[in-house]
């Protein structure tokens, strides 16, 4: 905002038709971007208006031809699905974990989102936790959108080695967060990991961080559908791909 | 009742379709564990307005049919990706299609051919109206261009369906640069009112 002509924020409409050609102003525009709440929220906005002009673009004149469906359905079963981290993020990351805001002010929302769980958890007064869920709000969008969301559900179960594990489900949002209470420390070189098992795959949900005075901070977990249950495996320090050990925990989820 | 009441309300219950569809995350959550039948359906359901908005922005069907795989395929690859909270499925499919036909443009229109194109351009608006006769969905984007100004109008018209970088936008329509900028923004902030989109 130095010089007006330089406010980026008057680019979020060009930004979301795709209109500013690549190079140093989309590349700025991007920069912006990720650290102005306003205009994100402001690009989102415009690309719905966007698919709505989409969605009007496209009549019955211009049906896509028959034999592409076979060619995109055949070259898809070819085709291997991205992990779901992006590239270059840190491995301890959980895998399933996407918050979009950086990395600072999310870890600071976290320790405030476990308080707030942990509050719940131990039924302390109504009003205090109202405070630090609108803390919560201010610092973490990611978290605080899943804490404020309407209709979650709070689930808590022992895991079998001791220790609570404590969940807050959006089934609308089809995110959880978990924190845990009094896990039993693990050596160097093992980890908890967190897994959402589904009919027919099981996927990895994140691996729990340290904890601080006995509670872990919350893991995000992204991608929960109808019949998961959430499992916690002891893995070696980087993770497993799939679960190598006996769940001590597993939480059918009501989504 | 008024008929502009029934309109309205006809409308927003078409709005709440697109924008509500929770199926649509579903299906695009199991496309990113693998599922090809969730692919399939996904297909199904979107594959004809990416086909519809590629075609429009490139008019040449073999190229469109080219992008619209482009896009699909990407659309499977990267499903792991898709973050529900940050938008519908919709949305974020649509998103990448108009973004590699405008990638397809760009790389294909060098200046001198921008010329032969800039020639090509029949008044948006009435290429927007011609479009928009048979659908609730068109009927609505119609209406809310109608009440853009003219210059916001074509503006975004030529923008997103022509995929027109800002520049070439403002050369197009020998505005300056800021102008544009500001045009395309309120124009889609108007717009966004106008469609109830949140």
């Amino acid at each position: 905002m130095r010089l007006f002509r330089k406010d980026p924020h008057s680019l979020s409409g060009a930004y979301a038709l795709d209109a500013l050609e690549p190079g140093s102003e989309r590349d700025r525009f991007t920069r912006h971007l990720s650290r102005c709440e306003s205009c994100d929220g402001e690009v989102r906005g415009f690309r719905e208006v966007a698919t709505e002009m989409a969605f009007a673009a496209s009549d019955p004149s211009t049906e896509p031809p028959a034999a592409l469906r076979d060619r995109v359905l055949a070259a898809a079963a070819r085709t291997r699905q991205l992990p779901p981290e992006a590239a270059g993020a840190s491995r301890a990351r959980p895998r399933r974990t996407r918050s979009r805001v950086p990395w600072v002010p999310w870890l600071s929302g976290v320790v405030a989102a476990a308080s707030v769980v942990v509050a719940v958890l131990f039924g302390l007064a109504q009003a205090r936790t109202h405070d630090q869920l609108n803390q919560v709000r201010a610092e973490n969008k990611a978290i605080s959108l899943l804490l404020s969301s309407p209709q979650v559900t709070l689930l808590s179960r022992s895991t079998t080695k001791g220790g609570v594990a404590t969940v807050v489900l959006s089934a609308a949002r089809h995110q959880l967060a978990v924190v845990t209470n009094g896990l039993p420390a693990l050596p160097p070189g093992e980890v908890y990991q967190l897994w959402l098992i589904g009919k027919t795959k099981t996927t990895s949900a994140g691996l729990l961080p340290p904890a601080q005075a006995g509670e872990t901070p919350p893991v995000l977990a992204t991608g929960v559908v109808k019949g998961d249950t959430l499992g916690l495996t002891v893995e070696p320090a980087t993770g497993s791909a799939q679960p190598t050990t006996k769940p001590i925990l597993a939480l059918p989820l009501p989504v | 009742m008024s008929p502009n009441d029934s309109d309205a309300s006809r409308f927003k219950s078409a709005t709440t379709d697109r924008r509500g569809d929770r199926e649509l995350d579903v299906l695009l959550i199991h496309v990113a564990r693998g599922d090809p039948e969730a692919f399939e359906a996904v297909y199904d359901r979107l594959a004809g307005p990416v086909y519809g908005l590629i075609r429009r922005i490139l008019r040449d069907p073999a190229q469109s049919e080219e992008v619209t795989q482009e896009v699909l395929l990407e659309v499977g690859r990267t499903a792991t990706r898709f973050d529900p909270a940050a938008g519908g499925a919709a949305t974020w499919v649509l998103t990448i299609a108009h973004c590699r036909a405008v990638d397809r443009v760009r790389s294909v229109t060098a200046a001198a051919d921008r010329e032969h194109k800039t020639a090509d351009i029949r008044t948006p608006h009435d290429e927007v109206a011609e479009a928009v006769e048979a659908s609730l969905d068109r009927e609505r984007v119609r209406r809310c261009l109608d009440r853009l100004t003219d210059l916001q109008r074509e503006s975004i018209t030529l923008a997103y369906y022509g995929g027109y970088s800002y520049r070439q936008v403002a050369e197009l329509l020998t505005v300056t640069l800021g102008a544009i900028k500001t045009r395309i923004r309120d124009g889609l902030i108007r717009m966004r009112d106008c469609l109830g989109v949140s």
